[in-house]
């Protein structure tokens, strides 16, 4: 039955050509976005690797000042560190958990090259952002007078550089005047938030006159509230007269981080919803009229012995038939994504959508179908052949 | 000396027939609507042995057709007794009367019906689509029964590019290939000009000489003689 099915679709496939082309269109889209939804899913199952709750940022701008910035940036952490309140604090570069700046560069170690996201950091951050270590420790200011700098790496970075070995202990060259020594490993750091893909990342460690880095995190006891911040502010505005003092929650930097991932997903998400609708609502109309147009077929069927539940399956059969050439084109642009490696993401992000969207049409095409189907099951066959 | 032939071909099948292959009694047929009731069979009582040639004549609109259907269980009787091959239908699930009109009954159509979609070969194999047999048998039968009908040479052709005959042969082989001991026959030279319908009667009759039933419904006056048994309605009601 399956071939004689395929034989009738493939007859007629002049006129089934924009059903097959409408199909196909309706599977792009539909891979396109259940990528996006599983690339989004798979990373927001993954922890970020890192504690934010009670974390704040507090930003200093030198705007003119120009004198003795790293001494006063040392004074203004010493200051915030005095504070009761204050668990711990540590210096960043401004690309803080959850903020939209990005530092990034590559490292080579034994000719294999890994790009990453760079931070420049204290010795404090892994307290104020409770980041567990997997190897090794953190960073400490003994660790300057050696003669390469120190830097802590995440797990996945330290797959990627070192395949099957350790990355322990080993000096890494980013160019030829500056080596790094690794002396610790942290799981994951996925600073953009929940729906950050895990990439590797490296930690550097600040020098004391270091004066471009002007945000401190400060992790604060539970139950801090905006009297301290205010307070803050205040002292730090009298300490460092001129310069731009601003605190943010990292709590609510991340929910604005992840509203913009969202958005476009739900955007997408809609537009998709609208076409496949539009699709399903073609389907529906262009099967009832080709049930309207094919009575005399289906008496002449019912005549030949088949049954309602075969008349059903027949025109079920045929819908999906033609929902597997639309597919089988669908599946020959889809394959390319994760063969050429597009947008660089995992294989399986591309398979999962491709099964995924496959599923989807075949419930849709069939929803669409079933109605139709049922109906023409329900023609008397002495009336069908009747008006033939 | 061919008349003379024919009334020997008669008697000898006569002499064969055995019991009733198609059993009617008291059939009934109503239309309802919401504001009319039609009685489009009254009162039908009908034997067709086995083997035997059987017509039905009958001007337009006097329930030739409805009794076609209903012996081809194609439609229910509104009241009455149906027995095919010695089995009463009534009682029957919509799969048990798929599968005898699948096994026993073969149908041929003044319109053909023919799907233009699919080619001779392929609207021949119909009916064994819904038996458990193979493509290469079904394949084999579909050969068979177009070479019965002298349309071997046109299996890859599609119905669009025969003649109205050749689509009734067509029509023919179909109702054939799976050997039903049972033909009915819904005026097959209707469409069809007077040496094409001779064909084509010539045709059902070497069937009924092998041992097939026929019921052919007609308007011709000049086929219906050429058959066994001629049975008229009029107004739904059996007059001869």
């Amino acid at each position: 039955m399956l071939r004689h099915l395929f034989k009738l679709i493939w007859n007629k496939k002049g006129t089934h050509s924009l059903l097959i082309i409408e199909v196909w269109a309706a599977f792009m889209v539909l891979f396109g976005v259940l990528t996006l939804i599983v690339f989004n899913l798979r990373n927001y199952l993954q922890p970020i690797g890192f504690q934010y709750e009670n974390v704040w940022n507090l930003e200093l701008a030198t705007n003119q000042d120009t004198t003795e910035i790293a001494a006063k940036l040392q004074r203004a952490v010493q200051r915030v560190k005095s504070y009761p309140e204050v668990v711990a604090a540590s210096r960043m570069s401004s690309n803080t958990p959850f903020s939209a700046n990005q530092i990034g560069n590559s490292v080579t170690y034994n000719k294999v090259d890994v790009g990453a996201d760079f931070y420049y950091t204290d010795t404090e951050l892994h307290k104020v952002l409770e980041l567990p270590l997997k190897k090794g420790r953190w960073y400490t200011d003994a660790d300057l007078v050696g003669k390469f700098i120190p830097i802590v790496i995440n797990q996945v970075m330290e797959d990627k550089l070192f395949q099957n070995e350790s990355g322990l202990n080993k000096v890494i060259k980013r160019d030829d005047k500056t080596m790094y020594k690794v002396v610790g490993i942290v799981d994951k750091f996925k600073a953009k938030g929940q729906f950050m893909s895990n990439n590797p990342a490296l930690f550097e460690m600040l020098e004391k006159k270091d004066r471009w880095n002007g945000n401190i995190l400060i992790k604060t006891k539970p139950g801090t509230d905006a009297n301290f911040e205010a307070q803050l502010v205040k002292d730090m505005a009298l300490m460092l007269p001129g310069w731009g003092v601003e605190v943010g929650y990292l709590k609510d930097s991340r929910k604005n981080r992840e509203n913009l991932t969202l958005v476009p997903v739900l955007i997408f998400l809609i537009v998709s919803g609208f076409l496949l609708t539009n699709v399903a609502l073609g389907l529906f109309g262009v099967l009832n009229l080709n049930i309207a147009k094919r009575k005399g077929e289906i008496g002449l069927r019912r005549a030949m012995g088949a049954t309602e539940s075969g008349v059903t399956g027949q025109f079920l059969g045929e819908i999906w038939v033609l929902a597997t050439f639309s597919l089988i084109i669908g599946l020959i642009f889809a394959v390319q994504f994760p063969i050429m490696h597009v947008f660089d993401l995992d294989k399986e992000i591309y398979l999962i959508a491709i099964f995924a969207a496959v599923v989807v049409i075949y419930i849709i095409v069939t929803l669409c179908a079933w109605f139709p189907s049922k109906q023409a099951a329900r023609i008397h066959p002495a009336v069908a052949l009747h008006e033939e | 000396m061919v008349h003379g032939l024919s009334s020997m071909v008669k008697k000898q099948k006569r002499t064969t027939y055995q019991h009733a292959m198609i059993k009617l009694q008291n059939v009934e047929k109503v239309y309802r609507t919401s504001s009319i009731e039609t009685l489009a069979l009254n009162n039908i009582n009908l034997d067709v042995k086995k083997g035997e040639f059987v017509s039905i004549m009958g001007p337009s609109g006097c329930g030739k057709s409805t009794l076609l259907n209903i012996i081809g269980l194609l439609d229910a009787p509104s009241k009455g007794h149906i027995e095919i091959d010695g089995s009463p239908v009534e009682r029957y699930t919509d799969k048990h009367l798929a599968e005898l009109r699948n096994r026993k009954l073969g149908f041929i159509f003044q319109s053909f019906h023919l799907i233009n979609d699919l080619s001779v070969i392929d609207n021949v194999e119909i009916p064994l689509l819904y038996r458990n047999s193979s493509a290469k048998q079904r394949r084999d039968a579909a050969q068979e029964a177009l070479e019965k009908v002298g349309l071997s040479n046109r299996m890859k052709h599609f119905p669009k590019q025969l003649s109205g005959g050749q689509k009734q042969r067509v029509a023919i082989a179909r109702a054939i290939v799976g050997n039903p001991e049972i033909i009915l026959a819904d005026e097959p030279t209707g469409n069809l000009d007077s040496a094409m319908g001779n064909e084509i009667l010539g045709i059902l009759q070497k069937l009924n000489s092998n041992g097939t039933t026929i019921v052919m419904v007609t308007h011709d006056e000049a086929m219906a003689k050429k058959t066994d048994r001629l049975i008229r309605l009029f107004d739904g009601v059996q007059v001869s």
